[in-house]
């Protein structure tokens, strides 16, 4: 008997087992693909021309996608490259407006100062595409989607395996390509695109370029900058509510994989249209999100063009850095914004840096105006009644202000009264002494 | 009143005639001197001078045998007993081979959590006196996320277990480059316990590691260690796939011991039933830890740790001022409270513990003197590990084994020379189990494309790759298969369990907040949680209102009843096709490959206490169909027709002999009583036994319940694997027939009880009054004249 014909039998009709039981869940998981697909349709009311349909022929890969078998000493590869041009509008912007980002503002982002000295020229944009996300030996990154400027033009490049043999090749090229750049650019590729190629590289036996270069990674500045006012930090969401950038028939991310397992399996060029697609627009967002980045940091003190809480989040993210003299700048601005959250958020750091620098009267103007806002505010009265006992040993001053906000203690939580009550005992005791 | 020392202690004992009476054995076992060897010439001055300082001026010659090997390039599997010093056998290589080359790596595989982290602090101390840059890591499911980078480059050995290696390091061997480019070698300790289904999964565990290391262009020396089993050397072969040089001549010295073979007494001739096992193992600890002699006692659940723990405490409460004199020592005892038990035991300020099997394996303790184990382990090789934890160094120690209730313990302690003897325990495995074989070349080819040509178990890779290549999870390049689906593979199965599905018990009592209590894996769930089941869990009832097999949850309420249920299941086995055949008294013996079909037919409600049936109830569930491997045996209407016996007595007596056949197949297979699995039929699954409403009935299909047998089939009696595609425990059960035989005969015939108990043929009321009498004359009639 066949080995299969022995492994149907033991996995059997009622069988028990993983594999047998994992359709029923896999069947499940088309389900919900099928009908998150039709929601999706139904709303944007947008069928894509291209969606790809089981009766149709096979269309060739070259005429789904624009582009062409490389072929290379390590072998042959797919590849499929684009040019937008210095004028073309992508989202709120022209292709110019976002070819000049400044470096030393990527710097600031980073907390890289080598890039201050780099030009945008050498940067290399990178996004994969992949057979999974649960990472390990088995994921297989099949496209590789490189941007750079040349001039003010945008150039995308992707590198497609076409099966699991034109790795090796597409890893060289791209080895090569790196090879003629300084800095990579990605979003999310520290913890995942770069790991990932790094693996494959191992995998290859071939030298691995891209994990000592330089490194921007957008999405650490992005999650800290925008994450307050988005549902999510993911490229597509920042792209459609920050960039202006709006995708009509986008493939979700979690249908990839399986649209390069039906190419491997038909050959039908159709699977992979929207995906080069959706790759290429990846590269691009995030040429346009650096240069929004870095104008950001760049003109932080012109508030009329920014969305406030954003700055705000970028002012407390250069502090932490240790950059306390933009982010004095920033906050300095931010405290005369009209939103009130912003304005009270910006009150508080900035008056730490005054009172680290012992520009006290700047420092206790900022509490004053905090205290006189909210009665409540714990922070501005503990830093008010640490002020009158330390600095100008106002026992009395210091005693009636925690008093008030003990009186008032509806609205303090219970870590905070037990840590008021302390404090104001002790003022008690301490301005008993005094009396003495 | 004066103390005792335990020799006094014993000679009391030997003299009492009560005690006498129920002691099944008492053998003494001389100490010997041991035999040493200096330290061969190649070993580092430094690691010597550190050895030396801790006491260690010499070798055990098993220690310098191993040792010499491991520096000739050869893979070991050392045997020997418990603290013989085995862990230098392997800390010596490799702490010797890191010194002369920084970059060397090595993986220390443990069965266990516990043991892992007790041989850290041992390797630890060496490294600290060393004052070498040596890095030992653990890394197991509690490593935290950002020591893990640091651990797998740095790590020089690397401390985990075979789960964490399956489903956590060979699918992303790229990040532990550094690790597989200079791993020399690899140490497996307590290898037995890589049996069975377990065992059938690491040695595929093992074929993925050495692929993984061949990749990176090594080949690590393997260096084990076992308890006593009857086949070391093969079932280390088995595992590695290697050939292992066998050392098991221990030369560490060993001090006299008393071993006591202990069966409580018969309270109940009729019904045949013994005082419970705890109360010797209560009296006993009372009256040596009053003595102040140290002893620890195993219990085999922990439920019976917190009962004798609770006896103890009250009867030391007023004695002594130090609550913590006696205590209990189990998992689920927190990490802090451990350390401080294990201190006190070492500086004797605790003088009684009460353990599971978790002290078992080789958490420093110092030295005891007197170890009880209440129920045998299951295991003789546990067996001795257990009671080697009495008297590593002192003068004279004692091991008890108490036997509860069950054919198991009572075959061992009724049968010394069997426990004494050499061992009889086989390790087996089945790697190729398809279903097993398969799992492990899916994670395989996750982690590395597969090439024509490869080699992998020893089916035809080729051909199961061309299946998975179908099945769409491969997809296939020039002659490479490569990993083509989103999902890890690795999650997919667990090492340890035989099915990855539980079902969810809900307890549903507050209608508000339904709460999960607890999980029952896939084939317990259909006896145990049946609607109109009762649940127990913790002293509580709780009645199954519904069990929802597609969602895998068991909704339950609360109830307060005087009943527990039991399921009513038939079995019935269909062989394929038979692989072997002999024929012994004109019984016919056979193993093969069989169709088992389980179905769970009804419940009865029993009362507590009296155990009347007070109820039935339907169960609808569907029926589990699976192919695995059995033993079986076949008596001819001829033979049997002439024991003069009547056809119910004939099958009263099949079911009392199969009930204690099942039980000493587990036993001698080192196997859970649930891996192996029994029927009695005949062999064309026309009819079966199947247990009716008031006795066991005889049908020729679920649904027409027939009570007469016909003449054209004969019994057969299956034992067979409960894993699909089965584990290799038939062939060896079809080898040992007539040891079988001889045991289960043995231990129905010295039963003290009149017609039958759990001890020997099963519970009274469940095998019929005349099935100890019927049992004995088959197997009298088996074994010939
Ligand atoms: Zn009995």
């Amino acid at each position: 008997m066949s080995l299969k014909d022995r492994l149907s039998r033991l996995v059997g009709d009622a069988a028990t087992t993983g594999e047998a039981k994992a359709d029923p869940r896999q069947a499940t998981m088309r389900e919900l693909r099928d009908r998150i697909d039709t929601l999706m349709r139904r709303r944007e009311r947008i069928i894509p021309p291209n969606t790809p349909r089981a009766s149709r022929d096979a269309v060739p890969l070259g005429v789904a996608v624009a582009g062409e078998e490389v072929r290379t000493p390590h072998g042959k590869f797919f590849m499929s490259r684009t040019i937008l041009n210095a004028d073309d509008v992508y989202g709120y912007r022209r292709v110019r407006d976002f070819a000049c980002p400044s470096m030393p503002a990527a710097a600031f982002l980073t907390g890289h100062q080598a890039f201050t000295d780099m030009s945008i020229k050498d940067g290399l944009f990178l996004d994969t595409e992949t057979t999974g996300l649960s990472g390990g030996t088995g994921t297989f990154p099949f496209l590789i989607g490189l941007g750079w400027f040349e001039e003010d033009s945008f150039i995308t490049c992707q590198l497609f395996a076409r099966d699991f043999s034109e790795e090796g090749a597409v890893l060289r090229y791209l080895s090569e390509m790196a090879s003629g750049k300084e800095f990579l650019v990605t979003f999310n590729g520290k913890a995942y695109d770069i790991n990932l190629l790094t693996t494959r590289f191992i995998l290859n036996r071939s030298h691995d370029m891209l994990a000592g270069m330089p490194h921007i990674d957008l999405l650490h500045p992005s999650r800290r900058i925008f994450a307050h006012r988005l549902e999510n930090a993911r490229l597509s969401t920042i792209e459609s509510h920050i960039l202006g950038v709006r995708r009509e028939g986008d493939v979700p991310g979690f249908e990839i994989p399986q649209r390069y397992f039906d190419w491997l399996r038909q050959n039908d060029g159709m699977f992979l249209k929207d995906v080069f697609e959706h790759n290429r627009l990846d590269i691009i967002s995030m040429a346009s999100l650096l240069k929004y980045l870095t104008d950001l940091v760049e003109n932080s003190i012109e508030m009329e063009n920014y969305h406030h809480g954003d700055l705000l989040k970028l002012a407390l993210f250069l502090h932490e850095r240790g950059d306390v003299e933009r982010s004095l700048r920033m906050f300095e601005s931010l405290i005369m914004s009209p939103l009130p959250d912003v304005a009270t958020g910006a009150r508080r750091p900035l008056s730490i840096i005054y009172k680290k620098m012992r520009r006290w009267d700047d420092a206790v103007k900022l509490w004053l105006t905090l205290a006189h806002a909210d009665q409540h505010d714990i922070f501005a009265i503990e830093e008010l009644a640490k002020f009158y006992e330390h600095q100008t040993r106002e026992l009395e001053k210091a005693v009636e202000i925690v008093r008030g906000l003990l009186e008032n203690r509806g609205h303090l939580n219970e870590i905070h009264c037990t840590s008021l009550e302390y404090r104001y005992k002790r003022l008690l005791y301490k301005a008993s002494l005094k009396e003495k | 009143m004066a103390r005792v020392s335990l020799s006094e202690w014993l000679a009391r004992a030997e003299n009492d005639r009560r005690f006498r009476e129920n002691a099944t054995a008492i053998r003494y076992i001389d100490a010997s001197d041991g035999s040493f060897a200096p330290y061969p010439q190649w070993v580092n001055p430094l690691l010597q001078e550190v050895l030396t300082d801790r006491g260690i001026t010499k070798l055990y010659s098993h220690q310098a045998r191993a040792i010499e090997f491991v520096h000739q390039g050869r893979d070991i599997v050392l045997v020997t007993p418990t603290a013989s010093g085995k862990t230098l056998c392997y800390n010596i290589p490799v702490l010797q081979r890191i010194i002369e080359e920084p970059e060397t790596r090595a993986i220390y595989l443990f069965p266990t959590k516990a043991l892992a982290n007790d041989q850290m602090t041992e390797v630890h101390g060496l490294i600290r006196e060393l004052k070498a840059n040596i890095k030992t890591f653990t890394y197991d499911g509690d490593t935290p996320d950002d020591a893990r980078q640091a651990i797998r480059k740095q790590g020089n050995v690397v401390v985990t277990n075979p789960d964490m290696l399956h489903a956590g390091i060979l699918p992303h061997h790229t990040k532990w480059q550094k690790l597989f480019s200079n791993l020399k070698y690899v140490v497996v300790d307590e290898l037995h316990t890589y049996r069975g289904v377990f065992g059938s999964h690491v040695t595929n565990v093992f074929r993925r590691l050495k692929r993984i290391c061949r990749f990176y262009g090594q080949d690590p020396i393997f260096i084990c260690c076992s308890a006593t089993v009857a086949n070391p050397k093969e079932h280390a072969e088995n595992l590695l796939e290697k050939d292992i040089v066998l050392i098991d001549e221990s030369g560490a010295p060993r001090s006299a011991k008393t071993f006591i073979l202990y069966n409580p007494p018969v309270v109940n001739r009729e019904l045949g039933i013994r005082q419970s096992a705890m109360t010797p193992a209560r009296n006993m600890m009372n009256d040596l830890i009053g003595n102040r002699i140290q002893t620890i006692a195993f219990t085999t659940s922990r439920l019976n740790v917190e009962v004798l723990t609770k006896y103890l405490k009250d009867m030391f409460r007023g004695r002594i001022p130090d609550d913590h004199y006696v205590t209990g020592y189990r998992g689920g005892y927190l990490p802090n409270l451990r350390r401080e038990i294990e201190k006190g035991l070492r500086e004797k300020s605790i003088m009684g513990v009460v353990s599971t099997n978790a002290l078992e394996l080789g958490i420093d303790i110092g030295d005891l003197e007197a170890c009880i184990m209440v129920g045998y382990p299951g295991t003789i090789a546990s067996t001795w590990q257990q009671a080697g934890r009495a008297g590593r160094r002192t003068g004279e120690s004692l091991a008890v084994l108490i036997a509860k209730s069950n054919p198991m313990d009572q075959f061992i302690v009724e049968n010394p020379d069997y426990f004494f003897a050499r061992s009889p325990e086989y390790c087996r495995v089945n790697p190729d189990n398809l279903l097993i074989l398969l799992h492990h070349i899916k994670s395989a080819a996750f982690e590395l494309p597969f090439e024509e040509g490869e080699m992998f178990g020893k089916e035809d890779l080729m051909e199961l790759l061309a299946y998975l290549e179908e099945k769409g999870v491969l997809h296939r390049v020039d002659q490479r298969w490569h990993w083509a689906a989103e999902n890890y593979p690795a999650d997919e199965v667990s090492l340890r369990t035989i099915s990855t599905e539980n079902v969810v018990v809900v307890d549903t009592t507050d209608t508000g907040s339904h709460r999960v209590i607890a999980e029952v894996d896939w084939e317990s769930a259909f006896t145990t949680l049946h609607d109109g089941a009762i649940y127990m869990m913790e002293s509580q009832q709780y009645h199954v209102d519904l069990l929802d097999l597609e969602r895998k949850k068991a909704y339950v309420k609360k109830v307060d009843v005087d009943y527990y249920t039991d399921a009513m299941n038939y079995t019935n086995v269909k062989v394929i096709d038979d692989f072997d055949k002999k024929i012994k008294n004109d019984i016919i013996i056979e193993h093969g490959e069989v169709q088992v079909t389980r179905k769970v037919v009804g419940y009865k409600k029993i009362k507590f206490y009296t155990s009347e049936n007070v109820g039935y109830g339907d169960v609808d569930l569907p029926q589990r169909d699976m192919h695995t491997t059995s033993y079986w045996f076949t008596l001819p209407w001829d033979l049997l027709n002439a024991l003069q016996l009547t056809r119910l007595d004939i099958v009263d007596g099949l079911a009392g002999l199969t009930y204690c056949l099942h039980h000493i197949s587990a036993m001698l297979l080192m196997s859970d009583i649930r891996d192996v699995d029994w029927c009695i039929g005949d062999k064309s699954g026309e009819w079966y036994v199947r247990p009716g409403n008031n006795r066991r009935v005889i049908t020729t299909s679920p649904t027409k319940p027939v009570s007469v047998m016909d003449n054209a089939y004969d019994p057969t009696v299956f034992i067979f694997d409960a894993y699909p595609g089965g584990i290799g425990f038939s062939e060896n059960l079809f080898d040992r027939h007539d040891e079988l035989i001889k045991a289960v005969r043995s231990v129905i015939a010295s039963c003290p009880c009149e017609h039958g108990c759990p001890m020997c043929v099963g519970p009274l009321l469940e095998v019929g009054p005349s099935a100890k009498h019927s049992a004995l004359k088959i197997l009298d009639m088996m074994m010939g004249p």
